[in-house]
C-alpha cells in the first residue's frame, strides 16, 4: 500500500510539488483573484504577511485549498511589494511556520510510514538530506557532512559538532533540532521562489494591497547605523600588547588585528603603523598585505574580521564577561552614533 | 622559514642531491587527480612560486628535475582551473587534512634538543635571546626530534585516528597518514563525502577533535536563575564527546541525580564547566586548526623532500613501527665533509652519529639533514 500526503499536510506544506500539482489540476487562472469571493483569501494573505513583518509566526491553519491559495497570494504580494527586506523577512517567518508544523508532525505522527514520507518529501526531495527518523524515539539521524554544511551557518555554540551526539559518522538530533537545521534552506527556498516568479499581470486586487503594504513598510528597514568603538575587545588588546612588547604575532593574529582595525575605520597607513613594532617588520610586505586585506590588491576582496568562533578555535580568544553572546569581535564595546 | 646558509657549496650540494632524488623517484603514488591540483614550490632563495598546474606526473617530474625546488607543495583543493588566480580557480572541493606537530605537544625533552640560530651570523646559541656571537641578530629555533618526541606524537596521531574512524565514521581506505618529513604527521582524508565542506564546517570538525567549546548544556547541565538545573538532552549523552565526558564522571542517561550531586560538588555551574574543560583537554588532540580549516592551502607533496630536514614526506602504514629517521631518510650515502656549528648526536638510517669536531666526514643524508637544519655547512675542501 502506498502512502500519500493528505490534505492536512498540503495545508501545512504548501510549497511542496503536490500543492503546485493541485493548482495545475484545477486549471486555476490568476485573473480569478479579481473575483469578489477571493477577497477572503487575499485578506488572509495580507494578515499573514503583516504578522510576519511584525516578527510573529502566523499559526492559523485552514482547509488545504485555502492554505494553498493563501500561500500563492502571499508570494504574489511579496513579489509585487518588491522590497528585498520584506521578501527576506516573510520567507524566514514562513520557514518558521513550517518548522513549527513539521516538528510536531515528526514527533506526534503515529504512522512511521507517514513520518518517512514527510522526511522524504521535505528533507530529501527538497534539500537532498538523507535523514532517518526512529519510529519510537523520533530521534533523527543524518550524516556528519550533511549536518555540518547546515550547522555551520548557525552562530550559536550549541550547533558546533562537539555539542552534538555523534557516532560512526552520524549526528543524532531530536525532531525540533532536525527541523531547525533546515530553517535557512526553507527560507531560501521560499525567497528563491518569489525571486524567480514571472508574473506578467498582477491581479488588480493583489496589486492594490501590495501598493498599500509597500507604502507602509518601505523605509522601515533602513537600519544600518554608524557605530563608534569605545573599547577594543580583549582579543585585539592582547594582540596589541604582544606587538607593543616587540614580540612576533602568529599570522592568524596579524590577520585578525589588521581586518579589525580596517573594519573600525582605520586607514591603511594607521594599520601599517601598528605593525612597525614587530621584530620581523618589513614595510613592503606589510603594506601589500594590509592593502590586500582592504581589498585594494590581489583578489580585490575586502576581508572580514574572523568570527569569535574562529578565534576561539585558533586560540586567539581571551573572552571576558562582556564578550558573552557576541559572534564577532567587531560587536564589542561599540555604541550607536546618534 | 629557510634555515639553510646560502653558500655556493651548500646550494650546489643540495640541488645535486635533490635533483638525483626526483629523477630516481618519479612516481608520487599518493598524488590523485593531479590535473585538478594547484602546485607550488619554494626555491632555495626562499622565493615561492604558486599557481602551477600539471596534466600528469611526467610534467611534474620534469619541472622538479629542471628547477630543483627546496620544498614542493600541492593544493588540498580540486580546481576547475588550478593555474588561474585564486578567485578564478573554480573550487570543486578539498581533501580534509590534519596536521600534528611535535612542537605543539609541550614535550619536556623538546628544549634539550632545540638549537637557537642567529638570523644574521648563523651562530648556534644555547638559548633564545640576542645572539651572543654578533650581539645584533635575533635567534630562531630548530629542533632535532628524539625518540621520546616521536613516541609522544605517535600517541597523539593514534588519538586522531580514533576520532576520524569512530566518531566521524571515515572509512580506513580514505585515510592516509604521512610523516611530514620533519617534526609532524599529516592525515589526508580524501573521503568524497567530506570534500565539499566549507571552511566553517571544517572549523567545527577541528573544534570537535581539539575538544574546543563543549557546553555543560550538552550533557544536561543548564544555567538556571542563580544556579543550575539538570535536563538531559533527548538525543542522549552516550555518543561522541558527551559519552567521553559522561564516562569520565561515571554517569549515564539515567544518572540525573548523580549528575546534580556532581555539579554541586564542583561548586555549581562554573565549577562544573572547569571540570569539563579539564576533561576535554585530556581527550582532545593537538592539531593545527588553521591547517584543516583552510580550503585553499597548499601542502607538502607526499614523496617530496622536506627542505627543513632532507627527509621525505612518507606514507606511514603502521604508526607503531614507523621510524621517521630511518623510513623517511631516502638520500644518498656517499661521503662528504661538513663544517659543524655545534657538537651533536643524531640517529639516521639506524646509524648513530656522534659529531664532536668542526670538520666531519659524513654520509650525504647526514650532511643534507644538518645543512637543511642550519647546523652545518658543506666544507669548501672536499
Amino acid at each position: 500500500m502506498s502512502i500519500k500526503l493528505g490534505s492536512s499536510e498540503l495545508a501545512k506544506y504548501p510549497f511542496l510539488q503536490e500543492a503546485s500539482d493541485y493548482i495545475q489540476e484545477t486549471k486555476f487562472d490568476f485573473a480569478e483573484f479579481d473575483r469578489p469571493e477571493m477577497i477572503h483569501i487575499i485578506n488572509r494573505a495580507v494578515e499573514k504577511l503583516e504578522n510576519e513583518l511584525k516578527g510573529k509566526i502566523y499559526s492559523n491553519l485552514d482547509e488545504y485549498e485555502i492554505e494553498i491559495m493563501t500561500f500563492l497570494v502571499s508570494l504574489l504580494l511579496i513579489k509585487s511589494i518588491g522590497l528585498e527586506e520584506v521578501s527576506k523577512k516573510c520567507s524566514l517567518f514562513e520557514a518558521m511556520r513550517v518548522e513549527r508544523f513539521l516538528s510536531t508532525d515528526l514527533s506526534v505522527e503515529r504512522s512511521s510510514q507517514k513520518k518517512k514520507l514527510l522526511v522524504q518529501k521535505i528533507f530529501q526531495d527538497l534539500f537532498d538530506i538523507n535523514i532517518d527518523v526512529d519510529s519510537t524515539s523520533s530521534i533523527c539521524k543524518l550524516s556528519v557532512p550533511d549536518y555540518l554544511l547546515r550547522a555551520s551557518k548557525m552562530y550559536e555554540q550549541e550547533w558546533k559538532l562537539i555539542n552534538r551526539s555523534v557516532k560512526d559518522g552520524y549526528v543524532y538530533l531530536d525532531t525540533d533540532e532536525a527541523v531547525r537545521l533546515i530553517r535557512n534552506e526553507l527560507s531560501n527556498l521560499i525567497y528563491t521562489r518569489v525571486k524567480n516568479m514571472k508574473v506578467y499581470e498582477v491581479p488588480i486586487l493583489i496589486k492594490s494591497k501590495a501598493d498599500e503594504l509597500r507604502k507602509k513598510y518601505s523605509g522601515r528597514y533602513v537600519y544600518r547605523n554608524q557605530f563608534k568603538i569605545l573599547e577594543y575587545p580583549p582579543c585585539i588588546k592582547h594582540a596589541m600588547e604582544i606587538i607593543n612588547k616587540g614580540e612576533n604575532l602568529p599570522h592568524s593574529a596579524r590577520f585578525m588585528l589588521a581586518t579589525y582595525m580596517l573594519a573600525i575605520g582605520k586607514t591603511e597607513e594607521e594599520v601599517i603603523e601598528i605593525f612597525k613594532n614587530s621584530p620581523d617588520y618589513n614595510e613592503k610586505i606589510t603594506r601589500y598585505q594590509v592593502e590586500h586585506l582592504a581589498g585594494k590588491k590581489g583578489s580585490h576582496i575586502k576581508y572580514s574580521v574572523p568570527s569569535c568562533d574562529r578565534l576561539r578555535s585558533e586560540d586567539l580568544c581571551f573572552a571576558v564577561k562582556e564578550c558573552e553572546n557576541l559572534i564577532n569581535p567587531i560587536q564589542f564595546g561599540r555604541r550607536k552614533l546618534t | 622559514m629557510n634555515q639553510i646558509e646560502y653558500t655556493n657549496e651548500n646550494i650546489k650540494f643540495l640541488k645535486d642531491i635533490f635533483r638525483k632524488y626526483y629523477f630516481e623517484n618519479k612516481y608520487f603514488p599518493y598524488l590523485y587527480s593531479i590535473e585538478k591540483r594547484e602546485f607550488g614550490y619554494r626555491k632555495f632563495d626562499s622565493l615561492v612560486v604558486r599557481h602551477l598546474s600539471f596534466k600528469n606526473i611526467g610534467e611534474l617530474v620534469v619541472e622538479l628535475v629542471r628547477n630543483v625546488p627546496l620544498d614542493v607543495y600541492y593544493s588540498n583543493a580540486y580546481y576547475g582551473f588550478p593555474s588561474n588566480p585564486i578567485n578564478e580557480k573554480q573550487w570543486e572541493g578539498a581533501d580534509l587534512i590534519f596536521d600534528i606537530d611535535i612542537k605543539d605537544l609541550n614535550i619536556p625533552c623538546f628544549h634539550e634538543h632545540t638549537y637557537y640560530i642567529c638570523n644574521l651570523c648563523g651562530f648556534v646559541n644555547s638559548e633564545q635571546k640576542l645572539c651572543v656571537n654578533c650581539n645584533k641578530g635575533k635567534t630562531y629555533d630548530i629542533s632535532i626530534p628524539c625518540k621520546r618526541c616521536f613516541t609522544a606524537i605517535k600517541k597523539e596521531a593514534a588519538k586522531l585516528l580514533e576520532f576520524l574512524r569512530s566518531d566521524l565514521g571515515i572509512e580506513e581506505k580514505f585515510i592516509e597518514v604521512f610523516f611530514s618529513g620533519n617534526a609532524g604527521f599529516h592525515f589526508h582524508v580524501n573521503d568524497p563525502g567530506m570534500r565539499n565542506l566549507d571552511s566553517n564546517s571544517r572549523s567545527s570538525v577541528t573544534d570537535y577533535i581539539i575538544g574546543n567549546g563543549f557546553m555543560c548544556e550538552s550533557i544536561g547541565v543548564r544555567k538556571y536563575r542563580n544556579g543550575f538545573m539538570i535536563k538531559l538532552p533527548k538525543s542522549g549523552i552516550m555518543n561522541g564527546w558527551r559519552k567521553k565526558i559522561a564516562s569520565s564522571f561515571g554517569i549515564n542517561q539515567k544518572s540525573e541525580l548523580k549528575l546534580k550531586h556532581l555539579v554541586e560538588a564542583s561548586g555549581g555551574y562554573d565549577g562544573f564547566r572547569n571540570e569539563i574543560n579539564r576533561i576535554t583537554k585530556k581527550f582532545g588532540v593537538h592539531i593545527d586548526s588553521q591547517v584543516t580549516n583552510d580550503i585553499h592551502r597548499v601542502f607538502r607533496l607526499p614523496g617530496s623532500i622536506n627542505g627543513k630536514s632532507g627527509l621525505t614526506k612518507t606514507k606511514c602504514d603502521d604508526l607503531e613501527s614507523f621510524n621517521p629517521n630511518n623510513d623517511a631518510c631516502m638520500l644518498d650515502d656517499s661521503e662528504v665533509y661538513i663544517n659543524l656549528k655545534t657538537k651533536l648526536k643524531i640517529n639516521l638510517k639506524n646509524n648513530n652519529f656522534k659529531l664532536d669536531n668542526v670538520l666531519e666526514k659524513v654520509p650525504s643524508y647526514v650532511a643534507v639533514y644538518l645543512v637543511c637544519k642550519g647546523l652545518a655547512t658543506i666544507s669548501k675542501n672536499q
